[in-house]
């Protein structure tokens, strides 16, 4: 077959049924899409022995023409091919902003060419060109802040070493340096030279032409134009909204907690060390006790005060507020009995002394009157074996009848 | 005479404790409005030498230096490395996350750098956040801790080795 009449069909069949070996290739050969010979003869070999269906050499060279080989020995695929596989595996290798600012070129020098070109079909032709530069543009734009988007995900975790730290750094330099400073250049509005700047104009420009032009063709093709520079503006508002506000803060951010980790890092691995930590620790101060003594002093001084710390420990009672109870005077009830010349029942003339003299008669009360029955110079005459009771206060007393009166010497 | 603020004392026992006064303690304020003055005071009554931003203050000193600093940033670098390596956006988890004390202490054993960690005050970790929960770089509660503003100062150091350490690369 010749490869010339190769149709479209058969070289997405190809791609269909060797997917495997195509992201292989592809991603081998990134960026600049050339892959030592070496290397790709061992990628075929892999694959062929894997797979049932093989691929041969003058397949991939001469049929579907994946690739060629170059005089130095290397393959590099064909260019028609990458675009579509960017899109495909979405995996776009960055362009230096340098190649988009050429784009910006071409808008500009092909807009300046439509604001002067009177012949009409030079104008369709030239606003068709327009509006594939900045598709163009805006896809490569996307496909490459996507990229950026993912490396500084990736870029964030599987830091598994101390090199890694420091790559990260760099990464985050160079991306910062080289790609979003240059990028943000590009789509800043207020930039005479930003290709924002040249869309705005544009959008001014079509608008008016598609609103003022006699002939229909160039009305509708500015219609285009005009669709084309608002659809443009506003995807590029939102890329540089994820450039300058997510991608640009992650990347100064990774950077920073690089560093930081990076500085841990190198303190860590020189900890017995202190001259190798490279910069000062912070002299943070201790705990300093405000004595206004030398030490040596202040321990002579607690030595000779101690002399003094034997005072016997003090000992104090809770003392609660009593009710000092009445008692009665007994001298005053003996006179009292003597002057009755005796009683016949003694404890009952005890119970009515003390009901004239005070209330509530306790036991207590009733044994300081009572107890003068041990005096010696009373007489006691008990006969009755009877008791009777005495209600007290706080007793009830089962007592005999007994006789009490002086003795007879008196 | 010199006159003070009614926080005066406050302010000189805390810092001469070797602990930080963080805004928006009152100390601070008070402490920030008479600068200049208390540099001279420090300087002048003990040798030490005030270091006070828009947020912390705290005393330096080449003599009397706490010699457990070296542990605690031994202490942060290790938990920084660990929360990086599994996954965590370590700064942010370092200056407005809570840690569990226990849960830290088993992350910090399995770390492959215990071996230096426990030879450290940090071994004994109850004693260890502590003793930088009295120096106000750390607050703890119930269980748990987190970092004061005051870590900055560690995490500037880091920044310092590893500016140092770029240097040295470029001009090998």
């Amino acid at each position: 077959m010749s490869n010339l009449n190769l149709s479209g069909k058969e070289i997405l069949r190809f791609l269909n049924t060797h997917y495997e070996f195509v992201h292989s290739a592809f991603a081998a050969g990134k960026p600049h899409f050339m892959i030592d010979a070496d290397k790709f003869m061992r990628l075929l070999h892999d694959y062929n022995a894997k797979n049932e269906s093989k691929i041969s050499l003058y397949r991939l060279t001469s049929e579907v023409k994946f690739c060629r080989q170059l005089s130095t020995g290397e393959y590099k695929l064909n260019r028609n091919y990458i675009p579509f596989l960017e899109y495909l595996f979405n995996d776009f290798v960055l362009n230096l902003p340098e190649t988009l600012k050429n784009r910006y070129q071409a808008v500009f020098n092909h807009f300046t060419a439509l604001k002067t070109e009177t012949t009409g079909f030079r104008v369709v032709l030239l606003a068709q060109e327009i509006i594939n530069v900045i598709e163009d543009f805006l896809s490569d734009i996307e496909g490459q802040t996507q990229r950026l988007l993912r490396d500084t995900e990736a870029l964030k975790v599987n830091v598994g070493n101390h090199s890694a730290f420091s790559t990260r750094i760099q990464r985050a330099n160079f991306w910062i340096d080289e790609y979003i400073i240059p990028l943000n250049g590009i789509l800043d509005k207020e930039r005479a030279d930003s290709i924002v700047n040249v869309i705005i104009q544009l959008q001014q420009y079509s608008n008016e032409r598609r609103l003022l032009s006699d002939n229909y063709e160039l009305k509708l093709e500015f219609e285009k134009l005009y669709a084309c520079a608002v659809n443009a503006k506003s995807e590029l508002n939102k890329t540089l909204s994820k450039l300058t506000r997510e991608l640009l803060p992650l990347l100064e951010r990774i950077k920073s907690d690089s560093i930081i980790l990076n500085g841990f890092y190198h303190f860590v691995e020189n900890i017995d060390d202190p001259k190798a930590y490279v910069a000062a620790l912070p002299h943070i101060v201790r705990r300093t006790k405000s004595s206004v003594t030398s030490k040596a002093f202040a321990a002579e001084a607690e030595f000779y005060i101690d002399q003094f710390s034997y005072l016997t420990p003090e000992i104090l009672f809770n003392e609660s507020d009593e009710d000092i109870e009445w008692l009665p005077d007994a001298a005053f009830f003996k006179e009292q009995l003597l002057k009755d010349d005796g009683v016949k029942d003694f404890y009952k003339w005890c119970l009515t002394s003390l009901e004239e003299q005070t209330e509530n008669i306790t036991l207590s009360k009733f044994f300081t009157l009572s107890n003068m029955l041990l005096d010696e110079d009373l007489v006691i005459e008990y006969k009755d074996e009877k008791r009777y009771e005495i209600k007290l206060a706080d007793a009830t007393l089962l007592m005999p009848k007994i006789k009490v009166y002086a003795k007879l010497s008196k | 005479m010199q006159s003070y603020p009614s926080e005066h004392r406050e302010i000189v026992s805390a810092l001469v404790d070797g602990r930080f006064v963080i805004y928006p303690n009152p100390t601070f304020v008070s402490l920030k409005l008479q600068e200049e003055e208390y540099r001279e005071f420090f300087t002048q009554s003990y040798g030490y030498e005030l270091v006070i931003d828009s947020e912390i203050a705290y005393l330096t000193s080449t003599e009397g230096m706490e010699k457990r600093t070296r542990d605690f940033v031994l202490f942060l670098a290790l938990l920084c490395r660990e929360l990086d390596y599994r996954g965590k956006n370590f700064r942010d988890a370092i200056e407005v996350g809570v840690f569990d004390m226990a849960e830290t202490e088993q992350m910090l054993k399995q770390s492959s750098k215990w071996e230096v960690l426990e030879k450290t005050s940090v071994a004994d970790f109850n004693e260890f956040i502590s003793i930088w929960h009295r120096k106000n770089v750390l607050f703890r509660a119930e269980g748990q801790f987190k970092f004061t503003k005051a870590v900055k100062i560690f995490f500037d150091f880091a920044v310092n080795v590893a500016n140092a350490k770029l240097k040295e690369v470029e001009a090998a």
